[in-house]
């Protein structure tokens, strides 16, 4: 085996380590040191700076950057996008292959502490143009008007500093601009002013065994709310988009445009409005004046150091990059809060195996939605949670199989043939903030010299008593549809919560527009805003939370 | 239940067609055609060789003795290229590291309870070696400061993953999803499309 220090894990091109110092050098070789030339000394290079300050920097373009960056740029600022991944071109680029798409995730390593250790990668992370969007399973409810007050309703957790009425516009607007798919009307929630802009998606088999379960139980079920065209749909600015062919490979990025991932609309509409995209682009520091304003931002594009000066920065890196960018610049600390209140839903999966012939790579993964369950009457917890059916694509699956029921030799190979007669079901469930969760900065160091995040969570007595209650329910719901060789996956997805909102700077990171209380002109746009988890997925409330925060900055300026 | 049977060569006459789109063909191609032998470049060849022994019983292919689906190989240049997949256990070290220190584990392992190498041992007791992995308290020094059961779930998960990315794997559970051109349009139960097998 090669000598371990030949290669640094993550650097592809290693260089020799090389002192700086000459006289350092001298030291530590113990030669004489070297008598000082007589020439000036090579100034430090300065960076180049883009001609021109902008309106707007917007760093990282998933469902938190994109949204506001259209807005933005539509209402005539002049916006720059800093995106640490490249921009793909899905059609000719994705294939219908795991392996072959696992560019899309943020494969830098983040590391996984505490007693229930988040998986990021594939389960919790995105780079790219469009972000996590290029990878999420398009699943779009909305929150119930009460996720967003779980301590007035629980005496625990926290309150959001907007109300759901304040928010019920952008969801409109956003389920109306993606084109998504789902039930007119909605079975669970206040009475919408309109429906969703298709009929829903089609059910695939596993939505079709749930329905045949709960029918059983009693708990009433709906075809999903899904980002993803049942139809062909023609978007202002954008054009017509596909609708979706039942690939089921959305968490491995949608190879034809029927998933509303943020390169196929918000992005485009950004662009024709003038928005200038910078892929590649990965922000190491945030810069300052005096008076403590953000100034302009330093990144890295192809190897290569920039710097973009702005007037305003809308961080949006997601619940991991945000808070690092934080940390790293020793921004908007004052609250103390952030990397704080890292929350993660609760995602336990229940497998079964039917006689029937199930298949279960095809169609839309999460057909089907529960939201009976969003206040159990026997509840033991705080909260509550979603049902959700689930297809999986075969490695995503084998891979869970190995780590979950801890099958290896023969018995793997043999209970994996059962592949096309597997089907799930899986929860999305709230989460509430403690002391013991949070992200830091680690002294071990990725590949670009940068301290790796680490990730801390355990999950306490009430997400373990929801896990618990949801596991019941969901196995009482495959036996009653009639599956043998019942397992539960424990699970956690999406990161929540590491520069939340609040109306103090006291305890919070920033306001309910989404601006930073210690620095007027940065703005943070993602989940790491969020004061609670909500029992919904977030992608769906990023975006309105984005739509909202470019409304009230561009109020801001008149 | 019937258990999918494929004709031999399925996935490579659906490669073939128009229903395989050309992203997906390379990504799959590239697999079929992986030369069957490799030269390890992190991996000390003895190294390397302990960890082929461990994927054959993690993963036994009886039914294919002359061409195993390689799995070694792919550890062996993720940790040749430093590659990562966005996360670790901070409980174990950085995966170079794991890797080293636990395929020397494993020896200790069959040392204490056989007193021979890993790879002198019979298939019956290799497994035992394994189980006593996977069970969480090996015995042997190297486990006082590597997580035995996190090791084995990574170890386990990584040649997991790359067995069932191999078309020939996927052909074995009968899928056929790479075939996913133009549409599907039989997604409920019990329905398939023309191209699935039954």
């Amino acid at each position: 085996m090669p000598d371990e220090e030949v290669l640094e894990e993550g650097v592809l091109s290693p260089v020799q380590p090389e002192i700086q110092d000459p006289l350092l050098r001298a030291l530590l070789a113990d030669e004489p040191a070297p008598a000082p030339l007589d020439i000036p000394a090579e100034q430090p290079q300065a960076i180049p700076a883009e001609a021109d300050e902008v309106d707007c920097v917007v760093i990282g373009l998933g469902a938190g950057g994109a949204p506001l960056l259209a807005r933005l740029a539509m209402a005539g600022l002049k916006v720059v996008a800093l995106e640490a991944g490249p921009w793909h071109n899905p059609e000719q680029d994705f294939a219908t292959d795991e392996k072959a798409q696992d560019f899309l995730f943020w494969n830098d390593e983040r590391l996984a502490a505490g007693s229930d250790p988040l998986a990021m990668g594939k389960n919790n992370s995105g780079t790219g143009v469009g972000g996590s969007t290029l990878h999420y399973t398009a699943y779009t409810p909305r929150p119930l008007p009460d996720d967003l007050h779980v301590k007035r309703d629980f005496g625990q957790g926290e309150d959001w500093p907007v109300s759901y009425e304040e928010l019920e516009p952008y969801y409109e607007e956003v389920e109306q601009f993606l084109g998504i798919s789902g039930p007119t009307p909605y079975p669970w929630g206040p009475a919408r002013r309109k429906g969703y802009a298709l009929p829903p998606l089609p059910l695939n088999s596993a939505a079709q065994l749930m329905v045949r379960g709960a029918e059983k139980l009693g708990i009433r079920t709906s075809p999903a709310a899904n980002a993803a065209l049942s139809a062909r749909y023609y978007q202002e600015g954008i054009g017509w988009r596909e609708a979706c062919t039942n690939r089921g490979f959305c968490q491995a990025g949608c190879s034809n445009g029927a998933k509303a991932s943020m390169d196929v609309t918000f992005i485009p509409l950004a662009v024709q409005h003038g928005a200038n995209i910078r892929p590649n682009s990965f922000v190491t520091e945030i810069e300052r004046d005096a008076r403590g304003y953000v100034t302009g931002v330093v990144y890295i594009q192809n190897g290569e150091q920039k710097r973009q000066c702005c007037r305003h920065l809308f961080l949006c890196g997601g619940s991991v990059e945000t808070p690092r960018l934080l940390l790293l610049n020793e921004l908007a600390l004052t609250s103390g809060q952030v990397g704080r209140n890292l929350m993660a839903h609760p995602g336990v999966q229940v497998w079964g195996t039917f006689e029937d012939m199930v298949r279960p790579n095809k169609g839309i993964p999460g057909g089907l939605i529960s939201q009976d369950t969003h206040r159990p009457k026997d509840a033991d917890f705080i909260g509550g949670y979603l049902l959700q059916s689930i297809g999986v694509m075969p490695v995503t699956f084998a891979g869970q199989v190995a780590r979950g029921r801890k099958l290896w030799g023969q018995p793997l190979r043999d209970y994996m043939r059962q592949y096309n007669h597997i089907a799930g079901i899986n929860i999305l469930g709230d989460c509430l903030p403690h002391a013991d969760n949070f992200m830091e900065l680690a002294e071990e160091k990725d590949a670009r010299g940068l301290p790796k995040p680490r990730l801390h969570f355990t999950a306490q007595e009430n997400e373990q008593r929801m896990n618990a209650h949801a596991e019941k329910t969901m196995r009482a719901i495959w036996e009653a549809a009639g599956a043998t060789d019942i397992w539960a996956f424990q699970r956690y997805a999406h990161v929540i919560g590491t520069a939340r909102m609040g109306k103090s700077g006291d305890d919070a990171v920033v306001d309910a527009n989404g601006r930073a209380f210690d620095v007027p002109n940065l703005y943070i746009s993602d989940n790491s805003t969020f004061p609670s988890a909500l029992s919904v997925n977030p992608a769906l409330t990023i975006m309105a939370l984005s739509l909202r925060t470019a409304d009230k900055f561009l109020e801001s300026l008149k | 239940m019937p258990v999918p049977v494929y004709p031999s060569g399925t996935v490579r006459v659906l490669l073939g067609t128009e229903h395989v789109s050309e992203a997906t063909r390379a990504a799959v191609q590239s697999r079929l055609d992986a030369p069957a032998a490799y030269v390890p470049q992190f991996l000390a060849p003895d190294t390397y060789a302990l960890l082929e022994a461990v994927a054959a019983r993690l993963f036994p292919q009886p039914d294919r003795p002359t061409q195993p689906i390689p799995l070694a190989p792919a550890v062996d240049q993720r940790l040749t290229e430093g590659r990562a997949d966005g996360w670790r256990y901070d409980a174990l070290p950085p995966d170079r590291e794991a890797y080293r220190l636990g395929l020397g584990g494993i020896q200790e392992i069959a040392q204490a309870l056989f007193q021979a190498d890993f790879m002198a041992l019979n298939p019956g007791q290799q497994d035992a070696v394994l189980q006593a992995l996977a069970d969480g308290h090996p015995p042997g020094p190297a486990w006082e400061t590597l997580a035995a059961g996190r090791f084995f779930e990574e170890l386990l998960a990584e040649l997991t993953e790359t067995y069932y990315a191999h078309p020939l794997a996927q052909e074995e559970i009968g899928y056929v999803g790479m075939a996913d051109l133009p549409s599907w349009t039989k997604i409920g139960l019990n329905e398939k499309d023309d191209r699935e097998v039954s």
